[in-house]
C-alpha cells in the first residue's frame, strides 16, 4: 500500500497507544500531527513520527494540516464536536466508541459525513479479534445450526484501584449517560448485533450494586428479542475474574468466544451419535491446553488484545486508499447506537 | 519564605515540610482532594497549611501557587503503567508549571532522579557527576526514569520560557524508615536476598539530608540554575549496606550474592535470545535487560562536590546513626534544631511525627 494519505491524531489517552503503534508500524499513511490539550502528552506522542508537528488546538491543526485521516481518541463526550470539526475540514474520521453519545447525535455526524463526502468509521475492533471472527465463521457453515441465543458477557473489576475508581479525579466516563459502563457498552451492543438480524424488544436492567456515588451504574443485565432469537447483554464490576465472552447457542450445537485470553470452545452433535458429548469433552480439553499454551506465549511476547483494532484499521486504510466502502458500515454503526438509545431508554427499563 | 510542596505527604514530602518548618518557613503542603485530615503526617502546627488539589488536573492550582516564593516541586508516580505514570508525573508538572506562569511564580526546585543517567554508556568503575550523558526519552528503561526524564525537561522549559529560576535535584538512593531497601542492591524474594555485585558503592542519601537539602537548594540563590546531585560523603558498598539491613531484619535473610560479570553476561544472553527466538518481544524482568541492570547494580563512584559547594549542606548523621535511626521507634527520635533556629513546640511536635 503507498502512503499516500496523511494521518493525524487527536487524544493521546491509554488507547492512542494502540493507534500510534499500528500507525508507527504498518506506515499504511504519513503521520502529520498529534493533538492533545496537554502540549507534553502531543510533543512526546509526535516525536515517534519524524514528520509529524504538536498541537494543543484541533481547529489549528485541521486549518494547518488538512489531514486526510483524522483518530479521534478524546474521551467520548467531545467525539462529536470534534468528529464534526474534522469531517468539515475535509477529513476522513475513525473515532473511538461510542460514535456520540446519542442517537440523534450519530445521525447528525452522519449527514455531515454524506455532505462533505467522507467516511465516518467507529471502532469495533472486537469484531475483528480472531475468536469472534470464528463465531462468524461458525455460523456461516451452519456447524451451530440456527442460531437463538446470544449472550455478551463482560466482567471489570472496575471498583478495584484504576483510572476508573480514583478517589482524587473523576474519570471522564463517569459523566456519560450510563457512566462508566458506557465506556464498554458499545462493545456489547455492536457483538451482539453481529448475530442479530433485527431488535423487535429490549429490557434492561441498571443497578449500582456497590453504592459507589462516582459510578452511575456498576451492573447491567439486559436481554434484546429479536424473532425467535435472544440476546442477552451483560456488564458486571462484581464477578471475577475479568472476562469477556461471547457464546452463541444454536439447534446444533454452542461455542463460546474468549476475548481477553484468546480461544473458542465448541460443543456439537457429531457424528459419534450418543458418544458426542465425550467427545465434545475431550475435544474441548485439548482446545483448553493449546489456548493456555498459545495465550502463555502471548504473555510473554507482550500482545494484547487489541489484535482486532489492528486488523480493523489495516481495513480501513486499504478501503480509503481504494475509495471503497469501510468495514464497519452505516448499518453497523446506526444498529449499535440505536440499540444503546434503547438500553438507556426509561421505557425499556426493569 | 512561604514554599509550596508537591508530594507533601509522600516518603520525602513529609520529611521535606518538616525541615521547612523547622528552618522557620511557612509551608503551604499541597494534598490530594481525598485525603483525610487523620492520615496527614503532621499535626497541626503554626506555620503549616494546607491546600487540596490533584496535579493531573489544572483545578485548583492556579489558587495553589498564589503567592508563595518558591515551589517545591516532589510529587510524581512511581508505579503503574507508563500512561498512569506520565499523568502523574509529566503531565502533572506541565499543570503545575503552568499555573506557576500564570501566577508569575519563578521559583522551582524540582526534585527528579538518578534514573535519568544513561548508566550503560558509563565505564565500569567511573565517576557519575551531574555532566555524566542521560537516557534519551526512548531508551530501554523503565516508565519511571523517562516520565522523570521528561519532567526535566518540562522544568528547563519554564527556565527558558518564562523566566524560571530552577534548580533540579537529583538524589541518589533516599533511604531512611521504611524504606530502606533498594534496587540497586539486587532482588528481594521473601527472606532470601539476592546481592547482584557486591563492591559497587551505593549512592544513598538518608531521607533527613534529603530534605535539608530540598529546602536549602530554595533557599539558596546560588542553586538556581544548577543541577545537582544529592548523595551522602558515606556510600557503603552493596556488601556492607546489606549486611547492615540483614542486621536489622525482623528474620535472618539467607543472602545470595551473584556476581556483577556474570549477571551481566546473563542479561546479555537474555536479550540475545528474545532477540532469536521472540524477535525482540519478549517481555523480560528489569534485571535481565542490560539498560534497566546497569542502572541498577553497575559499580560506579558518586560525586557530590556540587551539593557541597552550592547547599553548603553539612548531612547530620553518618551511615550507621542514620540506619539506627531508620530501625528505633519514632517516638524515640526527635530531630536535632539547626543551629540558629529556633523551633517552638507545636513545630517540634510536627517534627516528631513522620521521623
Amino acid at each position: 500500500m503507498s502512503a499516500t494519505l496523511t494521518t493525524a491524531v487527536i487524544g493521546t489517552g491509554a488507547i492512542s497507544q494502540e493507534h500510534l503503534d499500528f500507525l508507527s508500524r504498518e506506515r499504511v499513511s504519513h503521520i502529520v500531527g498529534v493533538c492533545d490539550l496537554s502540549r507534553a502528552s502531543a510533543r512526546y506522542a509526535a516525536s515517534r513520527f519524524p514528520d509529524a508537528r504538536a498541537f494543543t488546538n484541533h481547529h489549528e491543526m485541521l486549518d494547518t494540516l488538512r489531514p486526510d485521516v483524522v483518530h479521534v481518541l478524546t474521551p467520548p463526550q467531545t467525539h462529536a464536536a470534534i468528529c464534526r470539526d474534522c469531517l468539515e475540514a475535509g477529513a476522513h474520521v475513525f473515532v473511538e466508541k461510542p460514535v456520540a453519545l446519542t442517537y440523534e447525535d450519530f445521525q447528525k455526524l452522519w449527514t455531515t459525513a454524506e455532505r462533505y463526502d467522507r467516511r465516518l468509521i467507529e471502532d469495533h475492533n472486537y469484531r475483528f479479534n480472531t475468536p469472534v471472527q470464528t463465531l462468524e465463521q461458525l455460523v456461516a457453515e451452519g456447524q451451530l445450526g440456527e442460531i437463538r441465543e446470544v449472550e455478551v458477557r463482560m466482567a471489570l473489576a472496575l471498583h478495584r484501584g484504576n483510572r476508573y475508581n480514583d478517589p482524587h479525579l473523576s474519570h471522564p466516563s463517569h459523566q456519560l449517560p450510563a457512566g462508566v459502563i458506557h465506556e464498554f457498552l458499545p462493545h456489547l451492543a455492536y457483538l451482539a448485533l453481529r448475530f442479530l438480524p433485527r431488535v423487535d424488544r429490549v429490557v434492561a436492567a441498571w443497578r449500582n450494586e456497590s453504592g459507589n456515588p462516582a459510578f452511575q451504574y456498576d451492573d447491567l443485565d439486559a436481554l434484546v428479542f429479536s424473532s425467535n432469537i435472544h440476546a442477552r447483554l451483560r456488564f458486571s464490576c462484581h464477578t471475577q475474574p475479568d472476562c469477556f465472552t461471547v457464546t452463541l447457542r444454536g439447534t446444533e450445537g454452542w461455542a463460546q468466544a474468549d476475548l481477553f485470553h484468546p480461544c473458542v470452545q465448541t460443543s456439537w452433535t457429531r457424528e459419534a451419535g450418543p458418544f458426542s458429548p465425550l467427545l465434545n469433552q475431550m475435544l474441548g480439553g485439548a482446545v483448553l491446553l493449546s489456548a493456555g499454551v498459545a495465550n502463555l506465549r502471548r504473555k510473554i511476547l507482550q500482545e494484547t488484545p487489541y489484535e482486532g483494532m489492528h486488523r480493523l484499521l489495516r481495513m480501513t486504510y486499504e478501503c480509503l486508499h481504494r475509495g471503497e466502502e469501510p468495514p464497519i458500515t452505516f448499518d453497523d454503526m446506526d444498529r449499535t447506537s440505536r440499540l444503546i438509545d434503547s438500553l438507556l431508554d426509561e421505557a425499556n427499563r426493569l | 519564605m512561604k514554599l509550596l510542596v508537591t508530594g507533601a505527604t509522600g516518603f520525602l514530602g513529609r520529611h521535606v515540610v518538616v525541615e521547612a518548618l523547622r528552618r522557620g518557613h511557612h509551608v503551604r503542603a499541597m494534598v490530594r482532594p481525598d485525603t483525610s485530615e487523620d492520615a496527614l503526617p503532621w499535626r497541626p502546627t503554626a506555620g503549616l497549611t494546607f491546600v487540596r488539589a490533584d496535579l493531573r488536573s489544572p483545578r485548583g492550582l492556579r489558587e495553589a501557587v498564589r503567592g508563595v516564593d518558591a515551589v517545591l516541586h516532589l510529587a510524581a508516580a512511581k508505579t503503574g503503567d507508563f500512561y498512569t505514570q506520565f499523568r502523574g508525573t509529566v503531565n502533572a508538572t506541565e499543570n503545575l508549571l503552568n499555573a506557576m506562569a500564570d501566577e508569575s511564580i519563578r521559583r522551582l526546585v524540582q526534585v527528579s532522579s538518578f534514573s535519568v543517567y544513561d548508566y550503560e554508556k558509563l565505564r565500569c568503575g567511573s565517576t557519575l557527576t551531574e555532566d555524566s550523558q542521560l537516557i534519551d526519552i526512548y531508551a530501554d528503561r523503565d516508565a519511571y526514569a523517562i516520565t522523570k526524564l521528561l519532567q526535566e525537561q518540562l522544568a528547563r522549559e519554564f527556565a527558558e520560557e518564562h523566566g524560571g529560576l530552577v534548580t533540579i535535584l537529583r538524589p541518589g538512593v533516599i533511604y531512611g524508615r521504611g524504606n530502606s531497601w533498594t534496587a540497586r542492591l539486587g532482588v528481594q524474594w521473601g527472606h532470601r536476598w539476592i546481592r547482584i555485585g557486591a563492591n559497587a558503592p551505593l549512592p544513598l542519601i538518608y531521607v533527613e539530608h534529603c530534605a535539608e537539602a530540598v529546602v536549602l537548594a530554595a533557599e539558596k540563590p546560588a542553586s538556581i540554575g544548577q543541577t545537582i546531585n544529592l548523595v551522602d560523603d558515606d556510600q557503603p558498598t552493596q556488601r556492607r549496606y546489606m549486611r547492615a539491613l540483614a542486621a536489622h531484619a525482623p528474620e535472618r535473610p539467607t543472602i545470595i550474592p551473584i556476581n556483577w560479570s556474570c549477571m551481566r553476561l546473563l542479561a546479555r544472553l537474555a536479550i540475545l535470545t528474545n532477540n532469536l527466538l521472540f524477535g525482540g518481544r519478549a517481555r523480560l524482568p528489569g534485571i535481565l535487560i542490560p539498560a534497566r541492570l546497569h542502572a541498577r547494580c553497575k559499580p560506579l563512584r558518586y560525586d557530590n562536590q556540587r551539593m557541597k559547594s552550592l547547599l553548603a549542606i553539612q548531612p547530620r548523621y553518618d551511615l550507621q546513626t542514620a540506619l539506627a535511626r531508620c530501625f528505633t521507634t519514632p517516638e524515640s527520635v526527635v530531630t536535632p534544631l539547626a543551629d540558629g533556629h529556633t523551633v517552638d513546640k507545636e513545630v517540634q511536635d510536627a517534627c516528631a511525627s513522620p521521623i
